[in-house]
């Protein structure tokens, strides 16, 4: 009789919290390599963990192939960027912005979702394929509501109330300034906080009644059905609920890009990024998720640009020759690391520990 | 006689060419264990998925509790599907011509870091979106109304009859070939069934509210209580993929009991077990039927038949061919015949 097990799951696992307190060590680093300014990079790395999260809703625990992730980070970064810029009257600011942007998101979600999610595997994978295209190239060509391949900027960092800067803060002042590119560290931290609130969420929804019907879905559909479970409303609802998610990193991405950049920022390379992420991660698996993050979009974005840069500066690579930027093995890497995990660890870092949903 | 539980009334099933079942009608009562039997191939399992809303009958009707399980066309359906209808017009509309409204609307009116008048914007949004004419405003509006309103009716009158609609009026079933959620614990695996007879949203979960939680403790407690009424509760946590067999037809079982159905439909559930767990099984079979809820089984298992059921009906070829008490049935000419094949004289 195993009664020992915990009737209320905890509020974050250990797991969680240990990438999550990992990551809150990272502005550390930005005293050690002041040159490197970990904390600002970083920032991509908390964004690409929430569209992971997001999508490991739809793929991971709903069993539905999603190839088009991206295109909801494009209606996020979008909404907010109209929502928030100054050319444009509605000025509502960062909060209001990044939720309006996820409920945006979540209603793009419904109208794509409502009409295609009957259709099995590998059908609905192709619809969310056209569907990424189709929102980059109707991006591209709104160009009166959209600036087109310009993106629209310039675009706000988080505010959150606090006093106001002295001349020369110091670094624990500085968590308390204003955001502005010249504080990394509070940026990084706000988008930490975010992070945060979405694993916590995720994590309640894993353990909710709509997060064992999904599962059950994925398990069987049939026999979730002739549990009086209706499985097009549940996978509607995981749809919408990844929508939002990737929806809100786009807001973030473009929040911190300062700009939405242009669409070809929300191409299909970036669903498969998110996609990658979740499976080396660990599909299925919030930690797993926020490992797999951490580890290619770091790899990608921090790791890579950093050394060759590094190389750059030290003499080596600084002929420009193409082979000795490590920046240009990007997809080689990627490549190689997904043949040696499927080979070795078809499960994902981090193991999505099968039946132990108590 | 009471209303039957489930009545199969002159139920065909043809798919194709090939009628799997043919014009069979048989009477479940409420409290009893009935027993579907009959040689492979003979239609059973056919005849428990058109019961269950797997198929749809192509001839003829199920009812429970003389009802038709059956999405009713209500005000509510109607009033959605228009509503589908009209948002989608709507927002053909607004596609069709966005940069000619966002113009009006927003680039001509907002001047940088001047106040916006949102009241002139308001009306010159609408009078832009409306001012397209008929085939900038009204032909879009009126093909989403068509598409999202048939749309809908359509989606709605296919799903009229699926299985979690009848799950819903009451039916519970096992499968022949074990359908569990393999990587679900068992306890998770029960709580799914219990779905029907839960009520915490979305919401309740997400955000952890005392009512979702209150009701996650309850069905877990509740769940558990059935594992141990079927004599799994030792396993509660590990993955029901990691059951052998006949502990995952006894799962099955305690999944269906979950949602406290008034009839529960066992396909098969004595296959593969050996001879000290079908007794266990025909013991468990009785217990739920004197706990109340009604039992249909298929069974090939002919000690299992016997020895449970009030009645007994028998299929070949997808036909009727006898119904009775076991009594009966032993002694049924036509009964013998199909599984032992007829006596040659000479």
């Amino acid at each position: 009789m195993s009664s020992a097990a915990p009737q209320t799951p905890r509020l974050l696992s250990r797991g969680q919290l240990a990438v999550l307190g990992g990551l809150a060590l990272v502005p550390l680093l930005d005293y050690l390599l002041p040159s490197v300014q970990l904390s600002a990079q970083m920032r991509t790395v908390v964004v690409f963990a929430i569209l992971g999260l997001g999508l490991n809703i739809v793929v991971g625990w709903t069993g539905l192939l999603h190839l088009g992730i991206a295109a909801f980070m494009a209606i996020g970064a979008y909404a907010y960027g109209i929502l928030t810029c100054e050319v444009y009257p509605f000025q509502v600011g960062f909060w209001p912005g990044i939720l309006l942007a996820g409920a945006v998101g979540a209603i793009a979600g419904l109208l794509l979702g409502a009409p295609t999610l009957r259709l099995r595997g590998d059908y609905l994978a192709i619809v969310t394929l056209g569907f990424g295209e189709i929102v980059q190239d109707g991006i591209k060509n709104l160009e009166l509501i959209t600036k087109g391949t310009e993106g629209i900027n310039p675009l706000p960092a988080p505010w959150v109330p606090g006093p106001v800067a002295s001349a020369e803060p110091n670094a624990w002042q500085q968590l308390f300034e204003p955001i502005t590119s010249e504080t990394p560290v509070r940026w990084f931290f706000i988008y930490l906080a975010i992070l945060a609130v979405v694993v916590y969420l995720a994590r309640n929804l894993e353990f909710s009644r709509l997060g064992r019907q999904l599962f059950a879905v994925r398990e069987d559909e049939l026999a979730a059905r002739c549990m009086a479970i209706e499985p097009d409303k549940a996978k509607l609802k995981a749809f919408a609920m990844g929508a939002a998610l990737a929806a809100v990193a786009g807001a973030l991405f473009a929040s911190g890009l300062s700009s939405t950049g242009e669409p070809a920022n929300y191409d299909f390379q970036v669903s498969i990024l998110a996609l990658c992420i979740v499976i080396v991660g660990g599909i299925g698996s919030i930690t797993g998720v926020l490992v797999g993050a951490i580890v290619m979009v770091g790899l990608s974005n921090v790791v890579l640009p950093n050394l060759t840069q590094a190389l750059q500066r030290s003499g080596i690579g600084s002929t420009g020759s193409v082979f000795a930027s490590p920046d240009n093995y990007k997809y080689l890497i990627f490549g190689l690391a997904l043949v040696l995990m499927m080979r070795y660890r078809p499960d994902g870092i981090v193991h999505s520990r099968k039946a132990v949903r108590k | 006689m009471s209303v039957p539980l489930i009545s199969v009334e002159r139920v065909t099933m043809r798919f194709g060419g090939l009628t799997a079942v043919k014009d069979v009608s048989v009477d479940v009562v409420p409290g009893s264990i009935t027993a579907v039997i009959g040689p492979n191939g003979a239609g059973k399992t056919t005849l428990f998925n058109a019961i269950t809303g797997v198929y749809e009958p192509t001839e003829g009707a199920v009812k429970v509790s003389g009802r038709d399980p059956r999405r009713q066309l209500s005000g509510a359906v109607i009033a959605t599907s228009v509503a589908i209808g009209l948002a989608t017009g709507l927002g053909l509309a607004l596609l069709v011509r966005v940069e000619t409204v966002w113009q009006a609307a927003v680039l001509d009116l907002y001047e940088f870091q001047k106040a916006f008048p949102w009241g002139t914007a308001l009306k010159a949004f609408f009078a832009t979106l409306f001012g397209g004419g008929f085939l900038g405003t009204w032909l879009p509006i009126v093909l989403g109304l068509a598409l999202g309103t048939i749309g809908r009716l359509v989606i709605w009158s296919r799903t009229r009859r699926t299985p979690d609609v009848v799950a819903s009026a009451g039916v519970a079933r096992t499968f022949q070939n074990i359908r569990l959620f393999p990587e679900l614990s068992l306890v998770e695996n029960v709580v799914v069934g219990m779905d029907r007879r839960l009520t915490s949203g979305m919401l309740d979960g997400l955000l952890r509210l005392p009512h979702g939680v209150r009701e996650r403790q309850a069905s877990r407690a509740a769940a558990l209580g059935i594992l141990e009424f079927v004599g799994l509760a030792d396993k509660a946590e590990t993955a029901a993929g990691n059951l052998p067999y006949g502990h995952q037809r006894r799962l099955e079982i305690a999944r269906a009991l979950a949602s406290k159905p008034d009839v529960i439909l066992l396909d098969e559930p004595a296959a593969g077990m050996n001879p000290t767990e079908t007794v266990d099984l025909m013991r468990l079979i009785k217990a739920i039927r004197d706990k109340g809820t009604t039992v249909v089984l298929i069974e090939h298992h002919m000690r299992v038949v016997m020895g449970i059921s009030d009645r007994i009906a028998v299929l070949q070829y997808g036909e009727k061919i006898a119904e009775g008490t076991p009594e009966e049935i032993k002694n049924d000419p036509r009964c013998i015949e199909a599984y032992l094949g007829k006596e040659e004289l000479g």
